[in-house]
C-alpha cells in the first residue's frame, strides 16, 4: 500500500518508492528511507496536504508524493 | 565575486537547516540583529557580520540561508551550495565552519553537518534549542558526540535564554588559534563492494585533477552518482573559478557516463545511495533503536496538541479568516486615534515654522514643499507599524507554515503553492521583501506566478492613499446599522486587489509554459513565542525604511514639485493651473478625463510612479501651495472643499474618489518592485508584462468605476 491510504493516527513502515517520483530524492535527504517509521498526523481541509511525523519532527507533504510513498503498515 | 575578497581578515560560516535558530545566533554573536524566524527559509539575504573575539580582535560572520543538504532543490538551498562550491574551487576559504542544529531533531539536522564535515574545513558543531532538552537526557553527551563526528567541537547553547554564548565564543577562539586538523583521509561510512569500485574512477578524478582530499573526492562521487543536478552545480562552480576547465568537466561527464552505465542493473535506486549510507552512519552514531523510534514517533508533541485546534479541518479555516478580520479591523480603527496625533504635531510644527521664520521664498519652501509634502505621508505611520508587527508575530510564532499547510490545496489549484502564501501576505506590507520571500517556493512556475500577482496585494504604500480618499469622500455613517462604511470600503480595496490576483494567477498559470515539477514538502516548524526583540526589530526596519523613503525620494519629488507648482511666480498671477504643473497636468488630463480624475490627479499620478505613497504628498503640496494663506491646510477638507473655478461645483466626488482608489488597486506605480522582479528573473521580460498588465487592468477598471458610476447616478 501507499501512504496516501493511511489515515490519520496510523503508522507505517516506508519500504520503498514508485519509481522515479520527483521528489524522491529531497524525500531521502529529509531522513524518509526505507525501514524508516512514520505516523500520519493529520490532512488539511478538502483532501488537502498531509502532515507526517518522522524520525523527531512534522512535515507536510502533498497526496501526490504520499500516493507515491510505499509502506507497511503497522498494526 | 566574494565580497569578503579585500578583506585579510579570518572568517566564519553559519550554515543549518531552515528553523534551528541559526540568525538567532547571528545576532547574539554580532550584535547586529536581524530577521529570526520561523518559516523555511526567510533568510534569504546574504548577511555578513563583525563579531569581537577580544578586545583587539574581530572576524567576520557569514549567515548563510537555511539548507537541508548540499544538493540544491530550492533558490535558497542554490545560494548555500554555490557559496561552499565557491571556497572549494576559488581562493577564499572560511577558517572555521559554525554548524547549527536543533537539539530535539537530531538526525535530520546532522545530515547536512555529516555533508560539511567532509570539506576539510573544521565544523563547530552548535547544539540549539538546549532550553527545551534536560543536557542529561541526551542520549549521548557533547563530548561524546564531538568525537563520534569527527567535529572541531560540540557545544550546547539556548539562543533564545542567550545562554552558552560565551562558551560558543570561547570555542570559536581556540579553534581559530589552534585549528584541528580534519580528517580527510578516509570518508566515514563505508562504501562497499560493487559501489565501491564503481564510482572509483570519479574518486581518481577528484583527487588527481581537481585535488580533493580523499574524504570529499568520495563524496563528490557518491553525490554526482546519484544526482544528475550535483554534476551542473559542479560545472557552474568550476566556470566561476576562471580557470579553464572546458576539457576537464567533459573528461568528467564521460566518466560519469561510464559509471552510471557500468553501475546500472546492479543498483537500480542510485539516488538513495547518498542518503542511505549517511542516514546509516548517523543513526548508527545516535543510537538509534527501533523501539525508540517509535516511541517517539507517538509522543505528541505541544505543538501537535495546539495544532489539534489552529489546523484543525472546520476551525482552523475560520482561525484564520478570523485573525486576519482581526488584524486589518486593528489596523484600520486602532490606528486613527496615533495618526491624529502624528497629523496634529506636523500641523502644529508647520505653523509654528511659519509663525518663526521670516515670509520668504524658503519659508515657502519649507512650510509647503517639505512639512506639508512629508508629513501627509508620515502620518500613516502607525498603521504601517501595526501591519508590519501582526505579520511578524505570525511569521516568527510558527503559524504561516500552519497557513500554508492548510492553505496548499486551494493555492495549487489556483496555479500556486501552499508556500506562495506568506509572500502575498507580506505583500499587504510591502511587495519587495514579498517577492523575495518567493524563493522558497521551489518550482520555478509557481514561484514565478507569484511574483506576477504579488504587486495586485494592496501594499502599505496604498494605504495613505485609500485612507485619504476614504476621510474625504467616504461619509463615516453605518451600513445597515452594523458596517461601518469607511471600513467597509477599505475592506473592499483590499478584498478587490486579492480577489482579482487569485483570478490572474489562474490564467497565467495556464498560459505560462514552464517545465519543472511542483512539489509541496514543507517542515512544520515547533510553535514559539515569537521574541520580541526580534519582531520589534523587523517592525523598526521596515519603518526606518519607510521613514528614510520618505526622506528621500518624498522630499525630493516635494521639493521639485513644489518648485514646478510654484512657478512661473508673478504678482497678479498666482493661480496654479498656469504653473509649470499645472500645464502639465493639463497635457495628460484629456487621458485620464474619462476615469474622473482632473490635472491636479494628473500630476499625482504621474509622481506616484516611483512610489505610491507620493501622491498623498504631490497633492498636498498642489494644495499647500494653492491655499496660500500660509497654513498647512488639511488635505481631506481641499479636497473636499475644491470647487470648480467655473461651474462652482465640488471637482472631487464620491465616486471620483473611488475611481482613485480602484486605479490605485491596480496600477503598476513602484518602481523598485519592478527592480526587484528584473533581478529574481534575470530578464526585463516579466517586469515590463506586469507594468503592462497592471496599468491596462487599472485603466480599465477606473473607467468601467467612473463610467457605470455616472451611468447609475452616482456621484
Amino acid at each position: 500500500m501507499t501512504a496516501k491510504q493511511l489515515r490519520p493516527g496510523d503508522s507505517a513502515i516506508i519500504s520503498g518508492f514508485k519509481s522515479e517520483i520527483k521528489s524522491k530524492a529531497r524525500l531521502l535527504e529529509m531522513g524518509l528511507l526505507p525501514g524508516t517509521e512514520i505516523r500520519i498526523v493529520k490532512q488539511a481541509p478538502f483532501n488537502g496536504a498531509v502532515e507526517v511525523k518522522v524520525r523527531d519532527y512534522y512535515l507536510s507533504l502533498r497526496s501526490v508524493d504520499t500516493g507515491n510513498i510505499i509502506v507497511k503498515k503497522i498494526v | 565575486m566574494n565580497p569578503l575578497s579585500p578583506l585579510s581578515k579570518e572568517w566564519i560560516v553559519l550554515a543549518g537547516n531552515p528553523n534551528t535558530g541559526k540568525t538567532a545566533i547571528f545576532n547574539l554573536l554580532t550584535g547586529l540583529h536581524q530577521k529570526v524566524s520561523n518559516y523555511p527559509g526567510v533568510t534569504v539575504e546574504r548577511k555578513l557580520g563583525t563579531m569581537n573575539l577580544t578586545d583587539e580582535k574581530s572576524i567576520h560572520i557569514l549567515d548563510l540561508p537555511g539548507s537541508y543538504s548540499l544538493t540544491p532543490e530550492s533558490f535558497d538551498e542554490h545560494v548555500v551550495s554555490d557559496e561552499i562550491f565557491s571556497w572549494i574551487h576559488g581562493e577564499e576559504t572560511p577558517n572555521l565552519i559554525l554548524s547549527v542544529v536543533d537539539v530535539e531533531n537530531l538526525s535530520r539536522n546532522l545530515y547536512l553537518t555529516s555533508q560539511l564535515l567532509d570539506l576539510g574545513i573544521p565544523v563547530i558543531v552548535v547544539l540549539n534549542m538546549m532550553d527545551r532538552v534536560q543536557e542529561e537526557s541526551l542520549v549521548l553527551s557533547p563530548r561524546q558526540l564531538k568525537e563520534r563526528l569527527g567535529a572541531a567541537d560540540v557545544v550546547p547553547i539556548s539562543a533564545i535564554d542567550n545562554q552558552g554564548i560565551d562558551t560558543l565564543k570561547n570555542s570559536i577562539s581556540t579553534n581559530l588559534n589552534f585549528p584541528a586538523k580534519p580528517n580527510d583521509a578516509d570518508i566515514p561510512f563505508e562504501i562497499t563492494g560493487i559501489l565501491r569500485s564503481a564510482i572509483r574512477p570519479l574518486f581518481q578524478y577528484f583527487t588527481e585533477k581537481m585535488k580533493y582530499t580523499p574524504r570529499f573526492a568520495w563524496a563528490q562521487a557518491l553525490r554526482i552518482t546519484g544526482r544528475k543536478n550535483a554534476l551542473k552545480l559542479l560545472e557552474t562552480a568550476t566556470k566561476h573559478s576562471g580557470s579553464s576547465n572546458g576539457e576537464l568537466i567533459k573528461e568528467l561527464t564521460q566518466i560519469h557516463f561510464n559509471v552510471l552505465k557500468s553501475l546500472n542493473g546492479d543498483t537500480p535506486d542510485l539516488s538513495t545511495l547518498e542518503p542511505q549510507l549517511r542516514y546509516r552512519w548517523l543513526d548508527g552514531i545516535l543510537m538509534k533503536k527501533d523501539e525508540v523510534q517509535t516511541k517517539s514517533l507517538s509522543r505528541k508533541s505541544r505543538s501537535e496538541n495546539v495544532d489539534r485546534i489552529l489546523t484543525h479541518k472546520f476551525m482552523g479555516p475560520f482561525i484564520f479568516i478570523g485573525l486576519l478580520y482581526l488584524i486589518f479591523q486593528s489596523v484600520f480603527s486602532w490606528a486613527v486615534y496615533p495618526m491624529d496625533w502624528v497629523n496634529n504635531v506636523i500641523v502644529q510644527f508647520g505653523n509654528l515654522v511659519q509663525g518663526i521664520m521670516p515670509e520668504h521664498i524658503i519659508r515657502d519652501l519649507i512650510v509647503e514643499g517639505i512639512i506639508g509634502g512629508v508629513g501627509a505621508v508620515l502620518v500613516f505611520m502607525p498603521q504601517i507599524i501595526m501591519l508590519v508587527f501582526f505579520m511578524a508575530l505570525m511569521e516568527d510564532s510558527g503559524y504561516m507554515a500552519r497557513i500554508a499547510f492548510l492553505l496548499d490545496r486551494i493555492m495549487s489549484k489556483l496555479g500556486l503553492h501552499g508556500r506562495s502564501v506568506l509572500p502575498l501576505m507580506t505583500g499587504f506590507a510591502c511587495a519587495i521583501p514579498g517577492i523575495m520571500a518567493t524563493r522558497t517556493i521551489d518550482s520555478w512556475k509557481e514561484r514565478l506566478v507569484t511574483m506576477l500577482i504579488l504587486p495586485l496585494m494592496s501594499c502599505s504604500a496604498r494605504l495613505p492613499v485609500y485612507a485619504l480618499m476614504i476621510g474625504a469622500f467616504i461619509p463615516p455613517i453605518n451600513l445597515l446599522g452594523i458596517v461601518d462604511a469607511q471600513g467597509f470600503t477599505l475592506v473592499i480595496m483590499y478584498f478587490l486587489g486579492t480577489v482579482t490576483a487569485l483570478f490572474l494567477s489562474v490564467i497565467f498559470s495556464r498560459w505560462i509554459k514552464v517545465k519543472g515539477h511542483s512539489t509541496f514538502i514543507m517542515e512544520m516548524p515547533p510553535y514559539r513565542i515569537p521574541l520580541m526583540r526580534s519582531v520589534f526589530r523587523q517592525v523598526y526596519l521596515r519603518v526606518k525604511q519607510f521613514v528614510s523613503d520618505a526622506g528621500r525620494i518624498i522630499l525630493i519629488i516635494s521639493v521639485i514639485l513644489w518648485a514646478l507648482a510654484s512657478f512661473p511666480k508673478t504678482e497678479t498671477d498666482q493661480n496654479i493651473q498656469h504653473s509649470y504643473a499645472g500645464k502639465i497636468g493639463k497635457v495628460i488630463e484629456p487621458v485620464i478625463r474619462p476615469l474622473g480624475f482632473d490635472w491636479k490627479i494628473g500630476i499625482s499620478l504621474l509622481t506616484s510612479f516611483a512610489a505610491r505613497e507620493v501622491m498623498v504628498s504631490t497633492l498636498a503640496t498642489i494644495y499647500n501651495v494653492e491655499s496660500d494663506d500660509g497654513n498647512v491646510v488639511k488635505l481631506t477638507d481641499a479636497l473636499r472643499q475644491d470647487k470648480d473655478p467655473e461651474t462652482g461645483k465640488p471637482v472631487y466626488t464620491v465616486l471620483t474618489g473611488i475611481s482613485i482608489m480602484v486605479f490605485f488597486v491596480f496600477a503598476a506605480q513602484c518602481m523598485a518592485t519592478f527592480a526587484v522582479v528584473r533581478r529574481e528573473t534575470n530578464t526585463w521580460k516579466w517586469p515590463l508584462f506586469m507594468i503592462f498588465y497592471m496599468t491596462s487592468l487599472a485603466y480599465i477598471m477606473s473607467l468601467i468605476v467612473y463610467q457605470g458610476g455616472q451611468l447609475l447616478g452616482i456621484g
